[in-house]
């Protein structure tokens, strides 16, 4: 058989050129084997092995196979013989003998061009398998999508694929993905894309056919408490409690009330915003199923530019989830997770301090980062607690390592994405978030704005307390909070009253 | 001593009983949100006294049925304007003496010449800015605002705003919400929002004198956040404005009428004395004494007045003088006020450089007594004002200057030799010509 191969092949080389095509798809062919078995078995893990493999060695393979017919037919015009005298010419006449269907050499091209079609299907298959792979995605662009990459994998969605939200399903999904792709490999290549990517994202699958596969809109959530802890800069970094209550679900299923009223069936609510970037809101209104609708206008802007907008909007998940992936944090955030988790000792004084003015500055790059943040926080020891610094040298050494991988997950210099580079709008610290709409500026024909009352999304069992649940401890008539204690306790209970009160019925 | 107490108890008093009429259902409402929206007015109002004994949003902001800018807000009938009357539900002997004291008037401007040249010069938007954020704007309504108050008046904490309620002034003028401190309000920055500047530069002039001088050196021994502030026994390293205008002495209580120890006005073109002027200096000398022998302020008050009388006499009376006499036979060029050149002079003759001269006399301050006052004075007088009147070429007019050169002898010097002058100040001579103003209280 290898006999017969390279005789085979020695026969369609007829010149350089067929050479050149014939040593190109043999050595693609057989490397492709090669690093493919390694890569299954294990071997090798790098991704980018497996971009050369899926990317390269097919290309290579390919471009080989038409070297073939390309270099005979030069032959053929170069010598002026025909096909069939070129035949005998180049192989043994055993080989070329019977009429030309029924010669050796016809089957011979016959079952190589059927490995060749197999090979090739099976290798595009899973050429696009591991295209949709979101090693792919994250490291195939790699200083582009680095970030991204680096903010997808410490998300609560770093086991779903990149594909399913970004490119979806169908064969027109596939193709509108490659095509882009295919602009996105023209503007890497020359240069032509902003740093940082703009957000938001237009040409994201809608979220009924990508969110909605697990998040499905009739799931009823009900109450949901939440925990934020928020440690102080004193010496201490003393914990301060804000405990929610948020009403994401209440009153019945069928007319839903709560923060995903938004989504509930019956109501549709559609926004323009200012240069479509869904910041800055130029009218929300709201539409329910008779056509009937009620729009509030912010006051806010004035001039005519400022109504201006390509097109409007009909909300839906990712108008206020628009970080449920790559969550880029804010610096204080980060801290306090890191210090909730017990990744940095609260028990070394003024280490919230410290840190923060550790990650704050953007520096040049991220050796000179990692390199400064020690420095930053080696040196704040040093010169303000040289006793603390030696005492807690180990505690003060694991902390620099915790906010080195703090800012190499936030802060991304080659693509300028800094601190709050892409802000989140769930919730609204420190962002727009609800009040985008939620606030005393977006107002209807009556002159009626959108309400932005506290205890209308969230009931208050804690506001920076010294507990977690504060209000809901018994009043203390003498205390200066008594008033707003008293307040939230009642609208605490009245609220959780109504909630179990609906799930009964 | 007792008084303070007693009223210090009627307070407290008062300050629960308005605590209690609160529901605590909305105000616990208002708190929640802002300290969310807006969490330094809810910090500052948190850790102030009436954040400490539960005087909460509505007690000051909370309106009823019919006031002229009250507007629902969140299911609560309130106000913007916090009024010296809704401060006097808690404070009522500070409110009456504010109400009764010169700041209450300082919103009367509109017919002054300040203000006429605010806005013929200059115009309505820096009358807004420039003189109604310290005298206090007539508060307008306007139905279409939110809060019901017009944007050419809201926001205004001027000293004597004219509010919607009839009362005059704004408590936090001094008393910067939401924390309404005493420190702050007992310090002289909390006056400089207003008094400096080159018409009244009582800031600078405090600053260069001995007692801003010591104040500066030692603000931390001010004892500024005592309850109690009596000079001499809770405080006596320096004084600041307050201590002298308005705070107790072991003698008087504190009052929030700032006129009560001013003897002279420093503030018209020619210094006049105020009504019961003796109580008022005497009052003034008390706290003088309280630091330093009586010879000392008596002394002070020697020196000063016959520096307010020597302005009078020589320089601004001649040249209002003048200036009505041009006015009288209608020599000015153009008709309107400030639209001449002598018209401008005489104005900064009086209203700049002599406040800051008779400014710095009364606070000790040399450099403004002197050279950023009465050579000012001069200066202008002899060469500008002067020159001015003798350009519209009227006999009555030159013959009154000449005249005022030659017999006045503050004025003669200007005709006599510079070897004689100086012999004449060696020898005493020229002295002797300002002993009148020595004479008398």
């Amino acid at each position: 058989m290898f006999k017969k191969y390279i005789s085979f092949i020695r026969g369609v080389s007829v010149n350089k050129l067929g050479l050149t095509g014939v040593v190109l798809t043999t050595s693609a062919f057989v490397t492709f084997i090669i690093l493919e078995l390694t890569r299954v078995l294990g071997f090798i893990t790098n991704a980018y092995v497996g971009l050369v493999n899926y990317m390269l060695f097919p290309a290579l393979f390919v471009i080989g196979l038409i070297m073939i017919p390309i270099a005979w037919r030069k032959r053929k015009r170069e010598t002026g013989k025909s096909t069939e005298q070129l035949l005998q010419e180049q192989f043994e006449k055993r080989e070329t003998e019977g009429s030309f269907l029924g010669s050796r050499i016809f089957r011979t091209i016959a079952i190589f061009t059927l490995i060749n079609i197999l090979f090739l299907s099976v290798l595009s298959s899973r050429m696009l398998h591991f295209m949709d792979e979101p090693h792919f995605c994250g490291t195939a662009c790699h200083t582009v999508m680095n970030p991204e990459w680096v903010t997808y994998q410490a998300s609560p969605h770093a086991r779903v694929k990149c594909v399913e939200c970004h490119v979806g399903e169908g064969v027109d999904a596939l193709v509108n993905a490659k095509l882009n792709g295919l602009w996105q490999i023209i503007s890497l290549t020359f240069n032509l894309y902003e740093q940082p990517i703009p957000t938001p994202v237009y040409q994201l699958r809608p979220a009924r056919e990508t969110c909605e596969k697990c998040h499905w809109p009739d799931k009823f959530y009900g109450q949901r408490i939440k925990r934020i802890v928020d440690y102080e800069y004193d010496s201490l970094s003393t914990p301060r409690y804000t405990t929610l209550s948020l009403k994401i679900d209440v009153g019945e299923a069928d007319v839903r009330r709560g923060i995903h009223w938004h989504i509930a069936e019956e109501n549709e609510i559609r926004y323009a915003s200012l240069e479509d970037e869904r910041e800055e809101m130029i009218w929300v209104d709201v539409r329910q199923p008779d056509g009937s609708f009620k729009r509030y206008k912010n006051t806010e802007l004035v001039s005519e530019h400022e109504s201006e907008f390509e097109d409007f909007r009909i909300l839906d998940c990712v108008d206020c989830h628009n970080r449920a992936t790559h969550i880029y944090e804010q610096p204080e955030k980060a801290l306090n997770e890191r210090i909730r988790k017990g990744l940095i000792d609260r028990s070394v004084p003024f280490i919230k301090k410290a840190a923060l003015g550790a990650i704050l500055p953007i520096y040049n790059d991220t050796a000179s980062a990692r390199e400064q943040i020690a420095n930053h926080v080696r040196g704040f020891y040093q010169r303000e607690y040289p006793g603390i610094f030696r005492q807690k040298f180990a505690e003060i050494d694991s902390t620099i390592a915790v906010l080195q991988s703090i800012y190499a997950r936030n802060i991304h210099p080659y693509m300028n994405i800094r601190w709050n580079s892409y802000p989140g709008h769930i919730g609204h610290r420190g962002t727009g978030g609800c009040f985008r709409c939620h606030n005393p500026n977006m107002i209807d024909e009556e002159g009626e704005s959108i309400p932005d009352d506290c205890t209308m999304c969230h009931s208050i069992a804690a506001y920076g307390g010294n507990t977690p649940y504060q209000y809901l401890e018994p009043v203390d008539t003498s205390s200066q909070d008594y008033i707003i204690h008293q307040y939230l306790k009642n609208e605490f209970l009245e609220s959780a009253a109504e909630a179990k009160n609906n799930q009964e019925q | 001593m007792k008084k303070i107490f007693i009223l210090s108890a009627l307070l407290c008093l008062l300050v629960f009983g308005a605590g209690q009429a609160v529901d605590p259902e909305v105000a616990g409402k208002c708190m929640t949100c802002h300290k969310e929206k807006s969490p330094g007015l809810y910090k500052q109002w948190y850790t102030s006294a009436h954040g400490i004994h539960k005087v909460v949003c509505l007690d000051c902001h909370g309106a009823k049925q019919g006031e002229p800018d009250a507007y629902m807000h969140e299911g609560a009938l309130i106000a913007t304007l916090v009024t010296p009357k809704d401060c006097g539900k808690c404070h009522k002997k500070e409110m009456e003496e504010v109400d009764n004291s010169y700041h209450a008037t300082a919103g009367l401007i509109l017919e002054s010449n300040d203000a006429y040249l605010a806005h013929v010069a200059a115009g309505h938007p820096i009358a807004i800015l420039g003189c109604e954020s310290c005298h206090g704007a007539k508060m307008e309504i306007d139905k279409d605002e939110y809060n019901k108050l017009s944007k050419e008046c809201w926001p205004n904490s001027g000293i004597g705003r004219l509010n919607p309620d009839g009362s005059k002034g704004s408590c936090n003028a001094c008393h910067t919400r939401h924390g309404f401190s005493k420190a702050q309000a007992r310090q002289p920055e909390a006056c400089s929002k207003c008094h400096l500047g080159p018409d009244h530069p009582q800031k600078e002039v405090y600053e260069e004198s001995k007692h801003g001088n010591t104040y500066y050196t030692n603000v931390d021994k001010m004892n500024l956040e005592s309850d109690r502030w009596v000079v001499g026994e809770d405080y006596y390293v320096a004084p600041t404005c307050a201590t002298c205008h308005m705070s107790a002495t072991t003698n008087q209580p504190l009052t929030h009428d700032v006129g009560m120890r001013i003897s002279w006005t420093l503030r018209p073109p020619i210094s006049i004395k105020k009504d019961n002027w003796q109580t008022k200096r005497k009052n003034m000398k008390d706290v003088c004494k309280s630091c330093h022998g009586s010879t000392f302020a008596d002394g002070h008050y020697y020196q000063f007045d016959a520096s307010v009388r020597l302005y009078n006499d020589k320089f601004v009376r001649p040249a209002e003088k003048i200036l009505a006499m041009v006015h009288e036979k209608d020599l000015t060029e153009y008709p309107a006020n400030f639209a001449n050149e002598i018209e401008w002079v005489y104005w900064e003759l009086w209203h700049h450089e002599g406040r800051r001269a008779r400014h710095g006399a009364s606070m000790m301050g040399p450099d403004y007594t002197w050279w950023h006052g009465m050579y000012e004075v001069a200066k202008h007088f002899y060469f500008k004002m002067l020159p001015e009147a003798r350009k519209v070429e009227d006999a009555e007019i030159n013959a009154y200057i000449d005249s005022l050169i030659a017999n006045d002898p503050m004025h003669s010097w200007l005709t006599s030799e510079t070897g004689e002058l100086q012999e004449r100040i060696r020898s005493g001579e020229m002295q002797k010509i300002y002993e009148n103003y020595f004479q008398g209280e």
